[in-house]
């Protein structure tokens, strides 16, 4: 691959890990929204680089279904299923402060860094640096997932992990089967369907959408 | 050696001469995107004769640090400008007697006595805004710090003048993931550093919701006007540091040749320009900032620096 | 032929989205039970004859693991749309009735694609939609309560999900790199010898611990007594009886290919994640205070047996773990119709609430008591024979401390089962709410639901012994 074009991988790389950091800080519901958006935007220019010589159709296509779902038909999907309401709504619970997150995300993504490092010398890849970003964007996402209390933001942890997960592959299995990716492209829309589906019923029958707090079930001493 | 005695005094000539210039051009086009006429672009010129020719007065407790101060934060700045490549891309004679970290330092020792003034002044006001200035120096040194790491890794030193020429050679190092990082976590300091929106308002009059303006406002006359000035030459300084060492190291003069270096002069002018464009794009574009939010902004900045460090380091 | 079986199951889907359906509905989807039932047995039959059958090479293939995991998971769904007919009897909102046998039906399908994929990633894909697909049948009561299991259940499997995810193009990357690109499991198997250890190594890691969230592996198992317990019984028994039982089939699925690699350990690995899973959930059966969590409990429990019972890796050892898979489903399901039956008649899930149930309701009152015997492991039933089988290799094995952890388990979850079966059969009725009675068709589906449980308990017919020997063939090759 030409070295410009490695400079810009690894600029878009940079981007999307810090995209993924700050969805585990921002407090405005929207802006998490818009931050995924924009996270979703860089994994689909990550697989055009990186399809763009030698020329391989499977990642361009790979990245104009990454397009099509995750930045078009997702946020629309969340936007009309959970009420505007919730989406103008900040996320008042803190389970640990801004700073402290910040620096917790930080040492994920150096974990996630030196286990790509040591894989990436067993096989060859395309591009280790995606390995190393994708595995971080998976455990930013798994923070993200953790820190939250509100339904939208936990859902959108799931969906950034997927996004991390996906980075590392389109460097580490590129002609992984097409139908896979296909079936992917209708499986992620669906589950945001699904979730927003359960945000909504949740908002209906309960009040409030910040499932992290509901903790009525669990073990009590007899 | 005389053409190198002139550059220099070329150089603290621009630095003089136009920063006024400069923080005039701020407020008229934040005026203008409020759709207001604004003053007078050469205005600060006019408010420092005024203040020169007006008396002074003096707290009555307050010691010789009071009286000192706004001459250090008048000098501080001129003695950076020697350090650091203003019009020329090659060094001058005095380019390796400090490299960025001493530059740090040196800032650190203006605003050390400023602040130490501010109280001084026996003014409450002027305590708080001191306590609150050192709070928002303390949480952007990390970046500061992480950032000179990030750029000594790259270019296997400290001195502006070398690092500035690893950003061009060759030019795709402009776009490692490193260097755009690095812009915007440097960014994000300058807003601190100056008190722009989002950290300070600084066109706010509200004195309790002020931090580096409540620092000022005992001193009057002359001593006033030296503090202003020193203020208008920090935000030059700052800038030329951001544009000519770590962004856009273009347009400097390669010879001392008085056609290049006017040149050289007109660039950085530009430059400073766009920079002005893009700060007054952010505050425009936000609101201040509550007090504790602001370590939120600074942990953020603290987060790409690391990250630049983090992509630098394992060499992406 | 065998891919009707699925179709089916589709086809009853969206039999509810005609109008005013709500009563023909439930038939519907009996029927659709019915005959996935009938084609299944037909298609193991003939897969059984030839030993594997292939409708499209590389991506539909059937042989005598799927074809055991098929008939169970057809089984389960028999019974459980007769239960649900009766349970949804007293559901007043036909919207709601409908929405349920549209989503109880589109789970039985992606479930019953599992076994029929030989390809790794539609795999995935599929153990995802079955995930996704059961989240609105778990929240269906609308509860509070339910509500959050459902998104608790839908946050940790999806987490779980996506870590597969990258566990699945690890493993493929390690493939590639060995030189193949045969992503199926006869392509792996025969790949795996070639492949780089630091891959295998992190893509077992990922894998265990993805798919080990859904099949509910303590310490990932936090979702399971919410989810299986929350849910309306007859989706708790698919939930419990068969959907952890098909992950885990695909987990096994993998066992060869990371046992290729002596260092992984994959044996020490399994056993430990098993024993782990018996020991915390029998003290938590213990100590529950809900009798429908503690059935889910159990199924944490037996998903621990069999896992350690298939990290003993000799033939006996195999044939012992899939046996104990098939006892466990046809048990669990009954256990959750008794459960469903209880709270039919007394409307409270509590076990302090519940006492003197002979009185209530002698058919709910023995169903529980036969469930309750049956899961604990007690003859003549079912799992009764399949545990001593486990027990027995793992001696034959040498595994002298797993089989006496086992064992002391084992024993201490029957007992823990029992005493709070007991406590709610004896004594003096004290809650009588709801129906007195339990509507047909749920006894209906108790009584089928038992014949397995008992006549395995006593004799394995020689068709299903050759069945269970060549699915633990596979297993073990």
């Amino acid at each position: 691959m030409s070295a410009i074009l490695t400079e810009l991988n690894a600029l878009v790389l940079g981007l999307f890990i810090l995209a993924a950091i700050s969805m585990v800080v921002i407090r405005q519901i929207g802006a998490c929204m818009q931050l995924f958006i924009l996270q979703s935007l860089l994994l689909a220019a990550s697989a055009f680089l990186l399809g763009a010589s030698p020329l391989s159709w499977h990642l361009i296509a790979l990245g104009c279904v990454t397009i099509a779902s995750k930045v078009i038909v997702i946020p629309w999907l969340i936007r009309s299923l959970v009420p505007a309401e919730v989406h103008r709504r900040r996320e008042l619970s803190q389970a640990i402060d801004v700073p402290a997150a910040l620096l917790l995300s930080l040492a994920l993504t150096l974990v996630g860094y030196a286990f790509a490092q040591h894989l990436a010398r067993s096989a060859p890849s395309l591009s280790s640096g995606n390995l190393a970003m994708g595995f971080a964007g998976l455990l930013v996402g798994l923070l993200l997932l953790a820190v939250r209390t509100e339904a939208v933001p936990q859902l959108l942890g799931i969906l950034a992990m997927e996004n991390g997960a996906f980075l590392a592959g389109i460097a580490i299995a590129p002609d992984f089967p097409l139908i896979a990716e296909l079936a992917i492209a209708f499986d992620v829309p669906l589950l945001a369907f699904i979730v927003g589906l359960l945000t909504r019923i949740a908002y209906r029958q309960i009040g409030t959408t910040e499932v992290g707090a509901l903790s009525a079930l669990r073990e009590r001493a007899p | 050696m005389p053409e190198a005695v002139a550059l220099n005094l070329a150089q603290l000539a621009f630095v003089l001469a136009l920063s006024p210039l400069f923080a005039g051009l701020l407020a008229r086009c934040k005026e203008l995107v409020q759709s207001k006429r604004g003053p007078s672009i050469f205005q600060p010129y006019r408010d420092l004769r005024k203040l020169f020719g007006k008396d002074e007065r003096v707290p009555e407790g307050s010691s010789w640090i009071f009286r000192t101060a706004p001459y250090l934060v008048f000098v501080v700045p001129l003695l950076i400008t020697m350090l650091i490549p203003v019009l020329t891309s090659f060094p001058l004679f005095l380019a390796f007697a400090g490299d960025m970290l001493a530059a740090g330092f040196i800032f650190a020792v203006s605003g050390f006595f400023f602040t130490l003034a501010a109280i001084d002044g026996e003014n409450p006001y002027g305590t708080m805004g001191a306590s609150r200035t050192r709070m928002v120096g303390f949480l952007a040194e990390p970046v500061i710090i992480v950032a000179l790491f990030t750029v000594s890794f790259v270019a296997n030193s400290t001195i502006p003048y070398i690092v500035q020429q690893h950003w061009v050679h060759p030019i795709a190092n402009f776009f490692a993931p490193s260097h755009i990082l690095l812009m915007i976590a440097f960014f994000m300091i300058i807003l601190a550093e100056t008190g722009r929106i989002p950290v300070d308002n600084p066109s706010g009059h509200f004195e309790l919701a002020m931090i580096d303006e409540s620092k000022a406002l005992e001193f009057s006359g002359r001593s006033f006007a030296l503090i202003k000035y020193g203020g208008y030459m920090k935000f030059t300084v700052l800038a030329i540091v951001f544009l000519n060492v770590l962004t856009t190291p273009w347009g400097l003069a390669g010879d001392g040749s008085v056609p290049a270096v006017a040149l050289a002069a007109g660039a950085v002018s530009l430059k400073i320009v766009a920079l002005i464009v893009a700060i007054v794009v952010v505050e425009s574009s936000y609101s201040k900032l509550r007090l504790f939010r602001i370590s939120e902004f600074l942990g953020g900045a603290f987060a790409v620096s690391v990250t630049a460090m983090i992509t630098q380091l394992l060499h992406l | 032929m065998i891919v009707y079986v699925p179709v089916v199951a589709l086809v009853a889907a969206l039999w509810p989205a005609i109008p005013r359906s709500d009563r023909s509905a439930p038939i519907a989807t009996l029927a659709a039970a019915a005959a996935t039932l009938a084609l299944c047995f037909i298609a193991v039959a003939s897969a059984h004859g030839s030993g594997e059958l292939l409708v499209i090479k590389h991506w539909i293939e059937l042989d005598s693991f799927g074809a055991l995991l098929l008939t169970l998971i057809a089984l389960v769904y028999f019974t459980a749309s007769l239960f649900s007919w009766g349970y949804l009897k007293s559901e007043r909102r036909p919207q709601r009735a409908r929405l349920y046998y549209a989503n109880f039906n589109l789970f039985a399908f992606s479930m019953l694609c599992i076994p029929l994929l030989a390809e790794v990633g539609l795999v995935w894909i599929f153990v995802e939609l079955t995930t996704l697909l059961s989240v609105l049948l778990v929240s269906y009561s609308l509860t509070s309560e339910a509500i959050e299991a459902a998104w608790k259940y839908m946050v940790l499997t999806l987490l779980g999900a996506t870590i597969a995810v990258l566990g699945v193009l690890t493993l493929f990357w390690a493939l590639h790199s060995g030189g193949s690109t045969d992503f199926t499991w006869s392509g792996l198997r025969d790949g795996a010898s070639r492949m780089p250890p630091a891959l295998l190594a992190v893509s077992f890691v990922l894998l265990l611990v993805g798919y080990g969230v859904k099949i509910g592996f303590v310490p990932l198992h936090t979702w399971l007594p919410d989810a299986h317990s929350q849910a309306p019984s007859p989706v708790c028994a698919m939930l419990s009886g068969v959907e952890t039982s098909v992950v885990l089939y695909v987990l096994l699925r993998l066992r060869g290919v990371y046992a290729t690699d002596a260092a992984l350990h994959v044996g020490t690995w399994f056993a430990v994640f098993g024993l782990l899973s018996v020991v915390v959930a029998a003290v938590l059966i213990v100590r529950t205070h809900d009798y429908k969590r503690l059935f889910a409990f159990s199924t944490v429990e037996h998903m621990g047996i069999i896992l350690a019972a298939a990290s003993i890796f000799t033939p006996a050892g195999d044939v012992a773990a899939l046996w104990q898979m098939l006892a466990h489903t046809v048990t669990k399901s009954f256990c959750f119709y008794a459960a469903g039956a209880t709270l039919l008649v007394t409307g409270t899930r509590e076990i302090s609430a519940v006492r003197g149930l002979l009185g209530i309701s002698r058919g709910a009152a023995l169903a529980l008591l036969f469930g309750g015997l049956a899961i604990g492991g007690a003859p003549p039933f079912a799992a009764f024979l399949s545990e001593l089988a486990i027990l027995r290799a793992g001696i034959a094995a040498h595994a002298y401390a797993l089989v006496a952890i086992l064992a002391a388990f084992l024993v201490l979850a029957f007992f823990g089962v029992l005493w709070h079966v007991t406590q709610m059969i004896s004594g003096r009725p004290e809650a009588q709410r709801l129906h007195p009675r339990m509507p047909a068709a749920c006894a209906l589906a108790i009584v089928l639901a038992a014949v397995p449980v008992v006549v395995l308990g006593l004799w394995i017919p020689a068709d299903l012994g050759r069945l269970l020997e060549s699915a633990a063939r596979i297993l073990g090759a």
